[in-house]
């Protein structure tokens, strides 16, 4: 496991607040308590065929 | 800018309203009667004589909520990303009275019940599209199924028979029952207020008597009709005499509807004999009997009297539609009078198969069978209970100490019991609740598309009994089910006229009225009962014995003979109930079904039938007979009138209908006899009607725009077209229905010829051009949740959760969060998450299974009944699909094609004044021997449309309607009449042909092609998802062949079929090569001593100095081999065989049969 895996940053499947979570953190929004987070798209270069 | 007008669901809405109803009424008080309805049980404390009496009270069913203290709603979109079913508490009172005290109420849990989407309990009940939206839902969403672990589950609507209508039957099983038993019988399928059902048969004997038949647990008892007649009512051998003789006339014989013959008397005087002969004169007597018999038979009646007994089966199974005993006597003779027509062919038998003898079976109903089935279950189970306990310890026993907990304490979830009866459409109950099967009672709502998914609610089938079945008469398109069942819905192959669909304009009956309110049905007979009485309608109460036709028409009112009318003054009393039935004021219901079956010769047995009773299908029609009210004359019609009535289609014809007899109502629509999706295809009264039927299949597996809320949505498999269109030329349904909001094609420009060669055998040139610039392209979605809390036992208490490991190599494709990054492309065997394991702290990468490459499209992590960490992901996966060769596509109108060729832009043809290359290319050879002459209509049309900047309406039939102007001259002009001079307007040719160029020589055609434009849709089936090619791979385990199926890497079966064509072209060599080499090829030592394959083993190989070769593997030491039985290595040969024929060898030993080879090289003489 990482020694110290940086946090990611989660939209709320509800109210869309941005909710940044360390693991072992409880999946929950911030903002509403909705238990449901989406992952955002990564900020890393990602090439598709454009074919 | 115009403001835009807000679509219309309501036409959508309407689809699912059987469904919405049905459960609404179970909600409202199908629950509630269903639990008054069970029997209180009573126990007694042999030791101390105290008395405990257990009975259920009020059901209470909540909305559905979240788990945990806070209770907030829980909303649909929450279930389906989450898994979770969308269920809300169920609750019953419990009474307890001890010793006649007072009676102790309380409230006992039974689990969660499944709430229906958009029912009263649902939080979307009633909600505007945009409510909807806001809870992540589609706009049009329209409820009726179910949310079970975040599946989409509906009930099957199923034919059941009518209920309440004594159906007379020739069936050859009935000969089965015993000796003397015929094959003729009347058939009652009585229900009960609260949906549950007995039914009831009536045998005729050779000897003219005649049996009553019922199922009590799961047994058929049969008893003597003269028994139940004595039983029900006091009466005298005379009285049922005459009852059973009444419809003999000497003064009707032989004349039309005249349905009893002298033998009425005969079998009268035998059914009474029989019963004399048991010596049971009097009804006591008959009670007697009954009750004796079946006391062992029911339950909880073991310390009653039997005349108590005989009342409870009087009352639980014989005719339990009926309260009164005098309607159930009389609803006796009036089916025995039947019988004998039937029999003395006086009146035909009743056809099962007719929709006229059906009705329908609703999820609301279904559930409040199984609920009220499961909570005996559960009474009399604790009952069971407590009186072990009683006999364990009957000193200290003592009922004050039991409480409604201690009662409940292992009481089954009766919510998980009805939420896995939806998941797995079984039923898990001993009896069959008379019900035609006990599982497939629920399929899954696939939103494939929006047509598949509605079409889904209108699906009705006759039952998966009727799959089995060899004759093909329950299959059949009946003329009964017209307006009801669409004709050309029904798909082809297996359950071709089994799984039939609702036409557009057929409703099913229930609880409510237009208001919304529960109709009291007892207010409505009496309204009814009122109003025939008031025609000159002759009671049948008190006076038993009655005229049968065709001097007077029994009148049945929902199942129930209320009375007799003279058949002189039938008609006005029909047609005066007709106007009542339109009128609001009434107080009769706009559903009523008046079902007058007229005196005929040998034919239906007449009557005046009337229903009320919900779950039957009925249409609208408009009344044309009483013109008093435009507004007010259309008219609800089931099928059991509609086949006693004259209906006209407005085509300007009259249907060969004779003078006599003129129509008193009109279709609305001609296309109101068709499906919604049979509605889309356009003109299709211009097709072969197969080809209809193609379509109708095929809309259903069109990939299209699936769903509006796509992102809120983890659906396993989703497929979703990128660039869909609007069609140009569609049909007035297309708008009716919102099909807009989830299009299924594109508006392809097609060309009809013969080019490259490429079209040949419904294959199809697609433009490569068009291609890349978007026609056609889509993409799968697919979802995978991991859910590493069910990796592991819960007993074990391994943890484990989503983590990356600090390998760098890892981190390409992982998040620090164990997850793949959202957008990332994943290669086959590459890793896309991982989990760390807590108690061996070892981080296990999971690689990705499929042969192609996906995008990573979400991932949602879900932290609902969890507390460490991430656990439980949806990762969802998008798969591109674009158009290549060998993807599936079809036309609107039966013609799917293969697409064989991306051709290039520049190679194909193009036209001689626009220049414009189609973007498809179709063999002129798909029309001739197919006749869709709808397709070639459409191109027309379509061309029109696009040069006029117009969408085109191809309703079909439309030149059957009335014309607003009332002008009766039809149209005879042909279509193409009407299209052809507006394509001349616009400079085009008359006919849709063109002048094109070869794309590749440059030079013109030397004939003129037809070109236009013509909605194409893309089928799901494409070859990405199903190629399979293998040289070698895995093999099977014991046999050493290769194995089968495409996910595991297997290969094509070169089975018998292709090893005789092999054989008759005397290819012996690649013969061998398939079925040995290829296969399972293998080097068998025998010894030819013994001649055993399976006695050889090999020594222990000596030591020997092998000479290495540099750069060659090292030489390995032949092995030497000796027979154990022989215990030498003189005999050991080597033989080359299919590795199979050893393994038949080693079955056999097992067996003690011992295998014997003869080895020689010459071959034997």
């Amino acid at each position: 496991m990482d020694p110290q895996p940086e946090p990611t940053s989660y939209i709320c499947g509800d109210c869309g607040a941005e909710n940044t979570l360390k693991p072992g953190d409880v999946i929950q929004c911030r903002e509403c308590g909705y238990r449901i987070l989406y992952k955002k798209r990564t900020r890393r270069v990602v090439q598709y065929e454009a074919r | 800018m115009a403001p835009i007008e807000k679509p219309d669901y309501s036409a959508l809405r309407e689809l699912v309203h059987p469904h919405i109803d049905s459960f609404d009424y179970f909600l409202d008080e199908g629950l509630e009667k269903a639990v008054v309805s069970i029997r209180p049980v009573e126990l007694s404390d042999p030791v101390s004589g105290s008395k405990l009496r257990i009975s259920f009270g009020k059901p209470y069913v909540n909305a559905p909520t979240k788990e945990g203290r806070l209770k907030s709603s829980l909303y649909p979109h929450q279930c389906r990303e989450a898994g979770l079913s969308y269920k809300g508490e169920f609750k019953v009172e419990l009474n307890l009275q001890f010793d006649n005290k007072a009676v102790v109420r309380d409230h006992i849990s039974f689990g969660h019940l499944p709430i229906m989407l958009r029912s009263k309990l649902c939080h979307l009940r009633g909600a505007s599209p945009e409510e909807l939206i806001f809870h992540k839902e589609e706009a049009t969403e329209m409820g009726g199924y179910f949310i079970c672990n975040g599946l989409e589950r509906l009930a099957r609507l199923l034919i059941v028979p009518k209920r309440n209508y004594p159906i007379g039957m020739v069936r050859k099983s009935f000969r089965s029952r015993g000796d003397g038993y015929t094959s003729k019988g009347v058939v009652i399928r009585c229900v009960r207020e609260d949906q549950s059902s007995v039914t009831i048969k009536l045998y005729y004997l050779q000897n003219g008597s005649a049996r009553i038949g019922f199922w009590i647990r799961g047994r058929e008892v049969l008893l003597p009709v003269g028994i139940i007649l004595k039983a029900l009512i006091d009466t005298n051998d005379h009285e049922i005499f005459l009852s059973l003789t009444s419809c003999y006339n000497e003064k009707y014989q032989r004349q039309k509807g005249a349905v009893g013959t002298q033998l009425a008397g005969e079998r009268a005087q035998i059914i009474l004999d029989e019963v004399r002969a048991l010596l049971l004169l009097t009804r006591s007597q008959c009670l007697e009997h009954i009750g004796e018999f079946f006391q062992p038979a029911i339950y909880g009646f073991e310390t009653e009297t039997h005349l108590v007994v005989a009342e409870a089966v009087l009352r639980d199974y014989i005719f339990v539609h009926l309260a009164n005993n005098y309607d159930k006597f009389n609803l006796l003779i009036f089916m025995l009078q039947k019988l004998f027509a039937l029999v003395d062919q006086t009146a035909a038998p009743d056809n099962p198969d007719a929709l006229q003898n059906q009705e329908v079976l609703l999820p609301g109903h279904l559930i409040t069978l199984y609920v009220k089935e499961k909570l005996e279950e559960w009474l009399h189970k604790s009952i069971r209970d407590i009186k072990d306990e009683m006999s364990k310890n009957p000193a200290e026993f003592k009922f004050n100490k039991l409480d409604a907990k201690k009662i409940s304490r292992n009481s089954p979830s009766i919510g998980r019991a009805v939420e896995s009866m939806i998941r797995t459409g079984k039923l898990a109950t001993r009896s069959t609740l008379d019900l035609p099967q006990k599982d497939g009672l629920t399929i899954q709502a696939e939103r494939l598309n929006f047509l598949r998914f509605i079409s889904h609610f209108c699906a009705v089938h006759r039952g998966a009994a009727f799959a089995k079945m060899r004759t093909t008469s329950v299959r059949k398109l009946l003329p009964e089910s017209w307006g009801f069942l669409c004709p050309v819905h029904t798909p082809d192959g297996e359950p071709c006229g089994l799984l039939n669909h609702m036409a557009s304009s057929c409703r099913v009956t229930s609880f409510y009225d237009s208001d919304g309110k529960i109709k009291d049905f007892l207010k409505i007979r009496m309204t009814i009962l009122t109003v025939l009485v008031g025609m000159g309608m002759a009671s049948s109460l008190p006076k038993l014995e009655q005229a049968g036709p065709p001097e007077v028409l029994h009148v049945l009112l929902d199942g129930c003979v209320v009375g007799s009318i003279s058949s002189s003054n039938i008609e006005d009393a029909v047609g005066h109930l007709r106007r009542l039935k339109l009128s609001a004021s009434s107080g009769f219901p706009a559903d009523l079904e008046v079902g007058h079956v007229p005196l005929s010769l040998g034919g239906a047995y007449p009557g005046l039938y009337l229903f009320t009773s919900p779950s039957r299908f009925v249409r609208p029609v408009r009344n044309i007979y009483q013109l008093s009210d435009v507004n007010h004359c259309v008219e609800l019609i089931g099928p059991f009138e509609q086949a006693f009535m004259e209906i006209k289609c407005p085509d300007g014809g009259e249907g060969g209908r004779r003078e006599g007899f003129p129509a008193t109502h009109e279709e609305i629509h001609p296309t109101g006899i068709l499906s919604v999706v049979a509605n889309l295809t356009p003109w299709s009264d211009h097709n072969q009607s197969p080809r209809n039927m193609y379509q109708c299949q095929m809309a259903k597996q069109t990939m299209g725009f699936s769903a509006q809320a796509i992102g809120k949505r983890a659906d396993v498999k989703l497929y979703h077209l990128q660039t869909p269109q609007s069609p140009i030329v569609r049909t007035s349904s297309y708008s009716k229905y919102c099909i807009d909001e989830y299009p299924t094609g594109t508006n392809a420009i097609v060309a009809v010829l013969a080019y490259t060669g490429y079209d040949m055998e419904d294959a199809m040139i697609l433009n490569k051009s068009s291609v890349e610039r978007g026609l056609c392209r889509g993409q799968i979605y697919q979802t995978e949740t991991v859910d590493l809390t069910k990796k592991h036992d819960k007993s074990t208490r391994v943890v484990e959760i989503f983590a990356r490991s600090s390998d760098r190599k890892m981190s390409s494709s992982i998040d620090s969060d164990g997850l793949p990054y959202v957008g990332q492309k994943v290669q086959p065997n590459d890793p896309y998450y991982s989990s760390y394991n807590t108690l061996t702290s070892d981080i296990k990468p999971t690689n990705m299974k499929s042969s192609e490459p996906a995008v990573i499209d979400f991932v949602s992590i879900d932290g609902t009944n969890l507390k460490n960490g991430i656990q439980k992901a949806n990762i969802r996966f998008r798969r591109p699909r674009n158009p290549v060769i060998g993807d599936k596509f079809s036309s609107r109108h039966g013609q799917k094609g293969v697409c064989s060729q991306l051709w290039p832009d520049i190679d194909m043809p193009f036209s001689a004044i626009t220049g414009m290359r189609p973007d498809l290319i179709i063999n002129p050879h798909a029309f001739p021997s197919r006749m869709t002459i709808g397709m070639l209509l459409e191109s027309v049309a379509a061309k029109g449309g696009c040069l006029k900047g117009q969408f085109m309406d191809a309703t079909p039939f439309s030149n059957s309607v009335n014309k607003a102007d009332d002008n009766t001259s039809f149209e005879s002009s042909s279509l193409v009449d009407e299209l052809g001079p507006m394509l001349t307007s616009y400079g085009f040719n008359y006919h849709g042909v063109e002048v094109l160029y070869s794309g590749v020589f440059g030079v013109e055609m030397t004939c003129e092609i037809f070109i236009g434009p013509v909605y194409y849709q893309r089928l799901r089936h494409m070859v990405s998802d199903k190629f399979q090619v293998r040289s070698t791979g895995v093999v099977d385990q014991v046999t050493r062949q290769p194995i089968g199926g495409r996910k595991r890497g297997g290969g094509i079966r070169f089975g018998e079929m292709e090893r005789d064509s092999l054989l008759a072209h005397g290819a012996a060599y690649l013969l061998h090569d398939r079925l040995h080499s290829s296969s399972d090829y293998h080097i068998a030592e025998v010894c030819s001593i013994c001649g055993s394959l399976l006695t050889a083993s090999t020594l222990q190989p000596q030591k020997r100095i092998v000479r290495e070769i540099r750069g060659l593997p090292p030489a390995k030491a032949p092995k030497t081999f000796t027979c154990l039985n022989c215990r030498s290595s003189k005999g050991i040969e080597t033989v080359a065989m299919p590795y199979v024929f050893r393994y038949l060898a080693a079955e056999l030993a097992s067996m003690n049969i011992r295998m014997d080879l003869r080895l020689s090289n010459q071959q034997e003489k």
